[in-house]
């Protein structure tokens, strides 16, 4: 059975190693020039708040380099976002292309009832196909991420030495950095493998199969971080100063009062998920104090009209004066670990879920 | 004589018809079995069944004493060439063989071999470019090589044509010669049957409408022609299973198990396609006599 599982997936192996080979030398090739530029950067000998500095300057030079092929962008910052593109897209492509056709092309063109009727049962037929290749798409998939965060490492040095306001400056909470670092990679992976796997068994046609396991999946990807990953482990919650918690006041939501809280203090790396305005027994403030107006006319003639500008210092500090503080929720960086657990967890049952369900359809309904 | 299959009211329902419903049969071993009917008359519903391709919706089917499909011993026992002969339409001759080899611990690595040699098979052509008759050959060889001890066989000839068609059942039986194997052979080509099978069923609307030793059945059933008259009119012991008439002559065909006697008719020998023929077709129009008893229970 692993001879014919091997034999049936050996083409589809092979692309994949050419894939990821070609991902790793891509990588390799730029990253000498990556590491120069953070070694040249002082932040190997940086002292204290001197750190954040050379490493927000870092993160701008690297975005801002010279264009390669968008004028616009930085060679740095194109292979950065490839990079997270392909470890985004690795676990659906495994999904549509090794998941979806392994029951249904069988199904498709009669050869099942070859397969089925060797001296081997279904159960055990499908327990090779799954574990063989499950284990093979979140291996290419973790790889990718590991190789990306391999060549990525002197970014998120920089980014963990307080370097802020450029593109890399997502932390590792970020949407599209925590599914794509650490372990999730390989719970995507086999989420979307068995995931195809499962609508192949269903839909029997492998380009039906392919086009619902897309959706489903893509669909699973966006309402992951919005609504699944924040309510995974218990938040914290705090009550800061608007200074403190380096919170701006909203301009478009006027005159409702709408602050956006950068950091929490003492907490450095954490998962902002909401912030509101509170006033000093804590009740929740909807809209911006009336004494404020004058403040708020003055930041929108600032910006000419446009309600999309950055908060004013002014308001911030008009808004605080009125004894209005921010409560932020939010979940702590030394939950990044078990948040990783929680939910490479979460896939991983789902696929195991999937997987029996494959099990026991195929021994339910025979063909 | 112990049953190659056996089943007992076995039916399947597809939603709210019925494929095949209240079949209750046995095949008995050590033949070449055809399975002939119309369309539709449950021939292939029966086979999914018997190879575990389908689970029966009411009843129950047992092959070689065992449930279908019950693990790799029963898997390992029962060999299948499904319609259209499904081959890797991607992968060559040689790893059809190697998947053989590798999937069934009973695998005559041999005699796949010499087949393969046999009918000239190029070991790297592609499964997918090799012609129908070859196909099938190819498809036969994966089935015996695995030495099971029944072998079922759903139309293997139907999409052949009739150069390879001959070719396919006469290497079949050199397969069957060579290894002691029960067949059962679905086909509606009657011909084909009668070239290979030494025992028929007869399958009409999931009955069974008549089974036996093809020797059996040719000696018992004659083709009778004389003067029109009345088949009601005929002595006992005589069961008619068809009849026609013209004008002045009335010709039937009836199963006896003594000879005919009587000098009103003229008594000659009936071929296993009219025979099989003649039963179909009573199931499709009842014949008179039954027509004529439903009536007089009426009254």
């Amino acid at each position: 059975m692993i001879w014919l599982t091997w034999r049936q997936f050996r083409a589809q192996a092979i692309t994949a190693a050419a894939a990821l080979a070609a991902f790793a030398i891509v990588l390799a090739i730029n990253e000498p020039s990556l590491s120069s530029m953070y070694d040249s950067s002082g932040l190997l000998t940086c002292h204290g708040d001197a750190c954040a500095g050379l490493a927000s300057t870092f993160l701008q030079n690297l975005s801002s380099g010279g264009g390669f092929l968008i004028p616009a962008a930085s060679v740095y910052m194109i292979l950065y976002f490839l990079g997270v593109l392909v470890i985004l897209i690795a676990p659906a492509v495994t999904g549509v292309f090794w998941g979806a056709p392994l029951i249904a092309r069988e199904l498709e063109a009669g050869t099942f009832r070859l397969a089925w009727n060797q001296s081997v049962t279904r159960t055990r037929w499908l327990a090779v196909k799954l574990a063989l290749i499950g284990v093979a798409a979140m291996a290419v998939t973790e790889a990718f991420s590991l190789i990306q965060a391999w060549w990525a490492a002197p970014i998120g040095k920089a980014i963990g030495l307080g370097g802020g306001a450029s593109i890399f400056s997502e932390g590792r909470f970020g949407w599209f950095v925590f599914p794509t670092h650490g372990i999730t990679p390989l719970g995507y992976a086999a989420f979307g493998f068995a995931l195809g796997v499962t609508a192949g068994l269903l839909a029997r046609r492998p380009i039906p199969a392919m086009a619902i396991t897309l959706a489903i999946f893509a669909a699973v990807q966006f309402i992951t971080p919005l609504w699944i990953r924040p309510h995974l482990f218990p938040t914290s919650r705090t009550v800061a100063t608007i200074a403190a918690a380096g919170a701006n006041v909203s301009l478009r939501a006027n005159p409702k009062l709408t602050l956006t809280a950068g950091v929490v203090p003492g907490q450095p790396g954490a998962w902002i998920m909401s912030s509101e305005g509170v006033n000093a027994a804590g009740q929740p403030v909807s809209a911006i104090p009336a004494s404020c107006e004058q403040a708020v006319s003055q930041a929108l003639g600032s910006h000419r009209g446009t309600t999309m500008g950055p908060g004013s210092a002014a308001l911030n500090k008009c808004v605080a004066s009125h004894g209005i503080r921010v409560a932020e929720s939010y979940q702590p960086a030394s939950h990044y670990w078990p948040l990783q657990w929680s939910e490479t967890g979460m896939f991983l049952a789902l696929a195991l879920v999937l997987a029996g369900y494959c099990f026991w359809r195929l021994n339910r309904r025979r063909s | 004589m112990t049953a190659v299959i056996e089943t007992e009211g076995l039916g399947k329902r597809y939603r709210a018809r019925w494929a095949l419903a209240g079949c209750t049969l046995s095949i008995p071993a050590g033949h070449v079995v055809g399975l002939v009917g119309p369309n539709g008359a449950g021939k292939t519903t029966l086979i999914n069944l018997a190879t575990g391709m389908l689970a029966p919706s009411a009843g129950t089917i047992e092959v070689l004493g065992g449930r279908p499909i019950a693990g790799p011993a029963q898997l390992a026992r029962v060999g299948y060439l499904a319609q259209d002969a499904p081959l890797y339409a991607g992968l060559p001759v040689a790893d059809h063989l190697r998947l053989g080899a590798h999937l069934n611990p009973g695998w005559d690595a041999d005699m796949a071999r010499r087949r393969v040699e046999r009918l000239c098979l190029d070991h790297r052509q592609k499964a997918g470019t090799l012609s129908g008759g070859q196909r099938a050959q190819l498809a036969l060889t994966l089935a015996v090589a695995k030495r099971p001890e029944l072998l079922i066989l759903d139309e293997p000839v139907a999409s052949l044509d009739p150069l390879a068609r001959r070719e396919f059942l006469q290497d079949l039986m050199e397969a069957v010669a060579e290894q002691e194997v029960s067949v059962v052979l679905s086909s509606h080509l009657i011909s084909d049957l009668e070239r290979a099978c030494d025992y028929v069923i007869v399958l009409v609307d999931s009955r069974v409408r008549v089974a036996g030793p093809v020797d059996d059945l040719l000696a018992t059933h004659h083709l009778l022609s004389g003067p029109r008259r009345d088949p009601a009119s005929l002595p006992g012991g005589l069961e008619v299973i068809s009849a026609s008439h013209t004008d002045v002559q009335t010709t039937l065909l009836v199963r006896t198990s003594g000879p005919v006697l009587d000098p009103v008719w003229t008594v000659s020998e009936v071929g296993l396609e009219d025979l099989v023929l003649a039963y179909m077709k009573q199931a499709a129009r009842p014949a008179p006599r039954n027509n004529r008893r439903h009536l007089e229970v009426q009254k």
